[in-house]
Formats: C-alpha cells, sequence, structure tokens
C-alpha cells in the first residue's frame, strides 16, 4: 500500500501516471476526457506518461500511479497488472468491471460453452487466453476506487485528488437506499418493483432512482449488505426473490459473498 | 523496400490493436489489422435475461455509441412485442443518438485525429498552441455529453430510455437552452469542416462497397429499416441483413470480419458511407460545408471520412437544435412515458446508425420476454475487413511514390484512426 508514499517521495517529483484500459467498453476512460473544464488542471498536476485512447507515447518502465480500468479476462490482462503492480505505488481501479468485474463478470459462469455460442471453435487467438473475468483486486492489492458503470467523471477527479494529495477519508460502505430517504424519493417497493437499492453501494446519490429507473446495482454490493434481509423484503413486497438473485448477478456475478451465500 | 512494421497497441482510437505491414522487394506481402481485444461474450451473456435488462446490458458493448446500442435493442424489443412508440419518443431517441454523434465526432476529430495532422502525440500540446481551438472543441464535446445527460440521464449508458419511452424528461426552458447553445455551436463546426479539409491526406479510394441507412426522404439515423449497399445495389430490410452481410472468422482478430454476401467484397460502413447515401438531406448548412469542402457523392477516400465527420457534426447540431425547439413547443404527438406492452416470444431486428456507422441488434424471445439468441454486428466489425483491403492499398500507392519507413508506418495509422475503429465494440 503506498497510499501517501508520493508526497513523502524525496525527489518530491510530479506523480508519474500511466492509465491501463483492460476489457472494456472504454467508457470509464472516456469519462475521463468527459471532466471537460477540469481536464488541464488535472493534466496540470500529473505527469501523464501513458495512455494509449489519448497518446501514442509508449508505456513507461517507471511510474507512481496506475489507473486501471476494465475486468481482468486474460492471462495476459493478469500479467500486465501483476507488471503493473510491482511498478506502482498507488494502484487506482475505476468502473465497475475494474472494482466488480461489472458486466463483463456475467460471462463468468459456463466460460468455455459461451465462447463456442460466438465463435466457431475456440476463440480467435488474438483475444488471449480467456479467464474467468475477475475485478482488478481479485488478481492484486488495489489502493484505491471508484465505483459505477460509468465512473461519474467528477468521482475521478475527487480520488485522484485524495492520491496525490492524502485523504483520511473512508470508503463509504452505507447502501443506496440511505440516499433515497435523503432523497425523499418514492420506494420502488411499494409499487412491488425490484431495485436493488437495498444491498448497492451509496455514492451515486441515488442517480437512476431519481430519474424513474430502478437501482442496476452498478456500484456493486456494498460489505455492510444484508442480502438475506433483502430477499425477505422482496418476499414481504411481492417481489419474486429468484428475479431479485438474478438481477444481483449483473454487476455481482464473482462477488465472493454472493456465491458464499449459496442460493444459486 | 524491405520492412516489418508492426505497431503495437495503436494509440488514439478505441480499444486495443496491433497493425503489421510486411514489405519484400518493393512489394507489400502481409497487412494485417490485429484486433486483440478480449471476448466479453455478450450474446452469450445476454442470454436468458429479461428483455427489461438487456438494453441496459448492451449498452456496454460501447463507451462511445452506449446511446446507439441502448436505442438499437429497444428497437429490436419493440418490434417483437409490437409497440407502437409515440413522434415524442422517436424525437427523443433521435436526439440521443444525435447527442452520440457529437460525443463520438467531436472526441475522435479533437482528441484522437488532430494530433495526427498537428504533428503531436496527443491532443493536450493544442491547449498550449492553439486555446481558442482546444477550449472550443472541449466545449463542443461537453455540449454532446451534456445533451446525453439531460436525455438519457447521463453522458454514457443512458439510464432513462426503456421499452416503450423514456422513464424522465427534461423541462421546456431546458430544451430551448440546449437550441441556443446547438445554434451557437454551429460556426465553431463549420471551422471544424475547414479545418480538417485543409489537411493533406493521401489521394486514394477504397475498393470495398459501402453501406449506410436509405430513407427516400431524410438522412436518417435511428427511424428507416431500409440499409443499402451502394454499389451492390442491394436495399434491405434490417430483418434481413444475414442474408446480405456474412460475418466470418480470421485467426488475427477477436472481432468478426464481415462482407456483402452476393459479392464477396469488404465494405465500409461510417459517416462517409452515410454522406454517400443521404447527401441530398443533410442540413442547410451542413450542405453548404459538404460542397464547399468537396465532399459529394461518389467521395471514397477513407481520409475523408474525418471531414464527413466534421459535416455530421453541422448536420446534428442543426437537427438537434430543431428538435428541442419542437419538444420544448411540444409540437410531437403523444407523451413520453413508457408506451404499454404485451410481452411475447418472437425474433426482431433492432437497425441503427451509430456515429460510426450501421449497427444491428438481433433479438429472439421466449414468451417470457426472456432472450433466447443474440446477435449484434457493430460498425467496426463490419469495417475491420476493408480497413485492411485499404491500408494494403495506401501502402502500395505510398511505395511507388518512394516513400520510407517511417512514413508508411505514420500513414497507415492515420488510416486507421480515420476509420475511427472501435475495437472494444467490435470485439463485444
Amino acid at each position: 500500500m503506498g497510499a501517501f508514499s508520493l508526497i513523502t517521495d524525496a525527489e518530491r517529483r510530479v506523480p508519474r501516471v500511466v492509465v491501463v484500459g483492460l476489457a472494456s467498453c472504454f467508457g470509464c476512460q472516456i469519462q475521463i476526457t468527459n471532466a471537460e473544464p477540469y481536464l488541464m488542471q488535472i493534466l496540470g498536476q500529473i505527469d501523464l506518461q501513458y495512455w494509449q485512447l489519448v497518446t501514442s507515447e509508449d508505456m513507461p518502465d517507471e511510474f507512481d500511479v496506475a489507473i486501471i480500468e476494465g475486468a481482468v479476462t486474460t492471462r495476459e490482462a493478469e500479467q500486465t497488472v501483476r507488471a503493473v503492480r510491482e511498478r506502482a505505488a498507488h494502484v487506482m481501479a475505476i468502473g465497475a468491471c475494474a472494482t466488480t468485474a461489472g458486466v463483463t463478470g456475467m460471462a463468468a459462469p459456463g466460460l468455455g460453452g459461451r465462447v463456442g455460442e460466438v465463435y466457431e471453435g475456440a476463440a480467435p487467438e488474438s483475444s488471449g487466453e480467456l479467464i474467468e473475468p475477475r475485478p482488478v483486486s481479485a488478481v492484486i492489492e488495489v489502493d484505491s476506487e471508484v465505483l459505477c458503470c460509468p465512473i461519474d467523471p467528477m468521482d475521478f477527479v475527487a480520488a485522484l485528488q485524495r492520491v496525490l494529495f492524502g485523504s483520511n477519508r473512508l470508503p463509504d460502505t452505507r447502501t443506496l437506499c440511505s440516499d433515497c430517504k435523503r432523497n425523499e424519493t418514492e420506494c420502488f417497493y411499494n409499487d412491488a418493483t425490484l431495485c436493488l437499492g437495498l444491498v448497492t453501494r451509496a455514492g451515486c446519490g441515488a442517480r437512476c432512482v431519481n430519474l424513474g429507473r430502478p437501482c442496476n446495482g452498478c456500484a456493486g454490493l456494498s460489505p455492510d449488505a444484508n442480502v438475506e434481509a433483502a430477499r425477505m423484503a422482496c418476499a414481504t413486497y411481492g417481489v419474486d426473490v429468484a428475479a431479485f438473485d438474478k438481477a444481483l448477478e449483473m454487476f455481482n456475478q464473482v462477488n465472493p459473498a454472493l456465491a458464499e451465500s449459496g442460493d444459486e | 523496400m524491405r520492412a516489418s512494421i508492426n505497431v503495437d497497441h495503436i494509440a488514439r482510437i478505441e480499444g486495443h490493436g496491433n497493425v503489421h505491414v510486411v514489405i519484400e522487394d518493393n512489394e507489400v506481402k502481409t497487412v494485417q489489422m490485429e484486433v486483440v481485444e478480449p471476448a466479453r461474450l455478450f450474446e452469450s451473456m445476454v442470454r436468458g435475461r429479461s428483455f427489461s435488462e438487456v438494453s441496459y446490458i448492451s449498452s456496454r458493448v460501447c463507451g462511445i455509441c452506449s446511446a446507439s446500442h441502448t436505442v438499437t435493442d429497444l428497437l429490436a424489443i419493440e418490434r417483437i412485442f409490437g409497440v407502437k412508440v409515440t413522434d415524442r419518443v422517436n424525437a427523443l431517441r433521435e436526439l440521443l443518438v444525435y447527442g452520440s454523434y457529437l460525443q463520438n465526432h467531436g472526441t475522435h476529430l479533437y482528441v484522437l485525429a488532430a494530433p495526427d495532422f498537428l504533428g503531436q502525440k496527443s491532443v493536450f500540446p493544442v491547449a498550449e498552441i492553439d486555446p481558442a481551438l482546444f477550449d472550443s472543441a472541449l466545449a463542443l464535446k461537453q455540449l454532446g455529453n451534456e445533451l446525453c445527460t439531460a436525455v438519457g440521464g447521463r453522458s454514457i449508458h443512458p439510464i432513462t430510455a426503456v421499452v416503450g419511452g423514456f422513464t424522465h424528461e427534461i423541462g421546456p426552458d431546458e430544451y430551448l437552452a440546449f437550441a441556443e447553445r446547438m445554434e451557437a455551436m454551429v460556426p465553431f463546426a463549420l471551422a471544424t469542416v475547414d479545418v480538417f479539409n485543409s489537411f493533406t491526406v493521401p489521394d486514394m479510394r477504397t475498393d470495398g462497397d459501402i453501406l449506410a441507412m436509405y430513407a427516400p426522404d431524410k438522412y436518417a439515423v435511428c427511424d428507416s429499416r431500409v440499409a443499402k449497399f451502394i454499389d451492390a445495389d442491394v436495399a434491405f430490410d434490417a430483418d434481413e441483413w444475414t442474408d446480405h452481410i456474412e460475418e466470418y472468422q480470421v485467426p488475427h482478430s477477436g472481432a468478426l470480419f464481415a462482407r456483402v454476401r452476393a459479392t464477396g467484397r469488404p465494405y465500409m460502413t461510417s459517416a462517409l458511407a452515410r454522406i454517400n447515401v443521404s447527401w441530398p438531406h443533410l442540413s442547410k448548412q451542413a450542405k453548404v460545408a459538404a460542397a464547399k469542402a468537396g465532399l459529394r457523392p461518389p467521395e471514397r477516400n477513407p481520409f475523408r471520412n474525418n471531414v464527413a465527420q466534421a459535416v455530421e457534426l453541422v448536420d446534428a447540431l442543426e437537427r438537434c437544435a430543431i428538435l428541442c425547439r419542437r419538444l420544448a413547443a411540444d409540437e410531437f404527438e403523444g407523451a413520453s412515458t413508457p408506451a404499454p406492452f404485451e410481452v411475447r416470444a418472437g425474433r426482431g431486428v433492432g437497425y441503427t446508425e451509430a456515429p460510426r456507422g450501421v449497427v444491428f441488434h438481433e433479438l429472439e424471445l421466449d414468451d417470457a420476454g426472456r432472450v433466447v439468441h443474440a446477435s449484434i454486428i457493430t460498425p467496426t466489425s463490419q469495417n475491420v475487413a476493408n480497413m485492411e483491403a485499404d491500408m494494403r492499398q495506401l501502402a502500395e500507392l505510398l511505395l511507388t511514390q518512394g516513400a520510407d519507413e517511417p512514413t508508411i508506418r505514420l500513414r497507415v495509422e492515420e488510416l486507421v484512426r480515420a476509420y475511427d475503429p472501435c475495437l472494444s465494440c467490435s470485439v463485444h
């Protein structure tokens, strides 16, 4: 963990940053560029050394901060993140794919059979050696995370500030329901409509619920979530419990906490 | 010349791809666009999922044209359920798709492509070289993001667009404010056409066919079901796309390649393809800008896709302004709240023009509305075969002109970027 090593570095150099993309839609990297009004200010704080999406500079051998987007879905990607971990003082995982395996993780069960549903025979060699999708934290230690699918550009800016300047802020582990209480939005369960806010990490401000759409759980399962109680709540409010479990897979397919609850 | 040109992880494109060009005795031996994206297997992962989740999942195929994937999926589902949406819903969907055009073209032209022509490795030095240009480019991109956020609830992966309609809408004042901002941005888009038209590009013509959406009376992006191959002279309904497009697998690409089934030729789909098919229906200022830039059908130089995108920026801004004014004035029939529907089994194909070209989503649902089969074909997977053919043609052209290895390498990279490929999309 090198959370504060950057500011104690004797050289006090501007932190050298790389951005690495794994299996993803690239949306979280795009979201970084979508912090338009602040983009140049951010770049003024860092020494951006590598970002394949945006510049043609090659990946350097030395850097301080690595920002990783995407899930680990190949042996090659596994090696990449290990190599990154060896060099980086701070590793930040951004977006659902990197933090929970996200939608990408849905392909995990029966991976081998799935390949045959899309390709004739094996997947093309250039796809790499496929493994069950997993978040970056399943392979290496991750120092900080920016949640959601996609990330909010300002969440990224805030997280980067914490890396650059230090912070004693602890990760928020509340569930989304607490945000809806604060927002005084009506609960979908009153209408017997499935919503994953019961067990999903807060932090987005209940963006989807505010726009009339139930939470799909893109921030991932909260460590405080009581999944069993949520299932009971579903039953009480007339929501199909099996549908709740199924919906939870979308962003939590490979979460060991759900595997342990043993309902699948 | 004898050279082996290898560009690993070609920069300033979405996704991961390597370029290989082998030249022996002044002859181009091999040309490969190696798509090294890992397969995410979307078509498999949506199997068994409810129709209500599918558009939300398949939106994740692509971070930049997520609006297109969402709308395309909704169209497929509504075709199966027999849902007829209101004019207002169609207008909002068009606005959402155009929002993604502004995002995509703004990002591609200025962040990804422009550094090639300015001799830079990234757009960031432009902030110092030409701050006014840089700020305007970011403002354009931001306008696209804000439009997508206003209509879809988020700049990427829309929230509000669901089967039958939208779960939320902004108010008339906000639409009017957007209309004014769109109109105010037109002069910069016009300048963008001039800027990209002023860059010197190799003189070449693609040998591949050209595919784009066709409508008799408009520059259609999401409300026609007819796709048209120009050279093969075939127009077909989206439901029959597999009769006309053949996907095939090659070892060096995670993306399936595509060719015209009738002729076996590769083809291009893009802003340039749309200009070729729908030029007469460009908005007024866009058409003037295109004419001034000498961009009119038949235009087959793939490098001109950059200019075509710039023209589409003008077109999209003008159209969005009109759509926003009409939405504010409540001129479209019906409400935007989701229309009621009954779930039923069936097969349906959704079709839109994503910023980078034609996208089809084929879905088969069971009687509970769960996915039995899904097939997605994205613009880039359709373009890769043609891109390879064009890379070969370009390398051969440059060899006859006596170009050295670094020049060939750079031009081939620029060609790939002119296609604005999304490799993560193409593998999905």
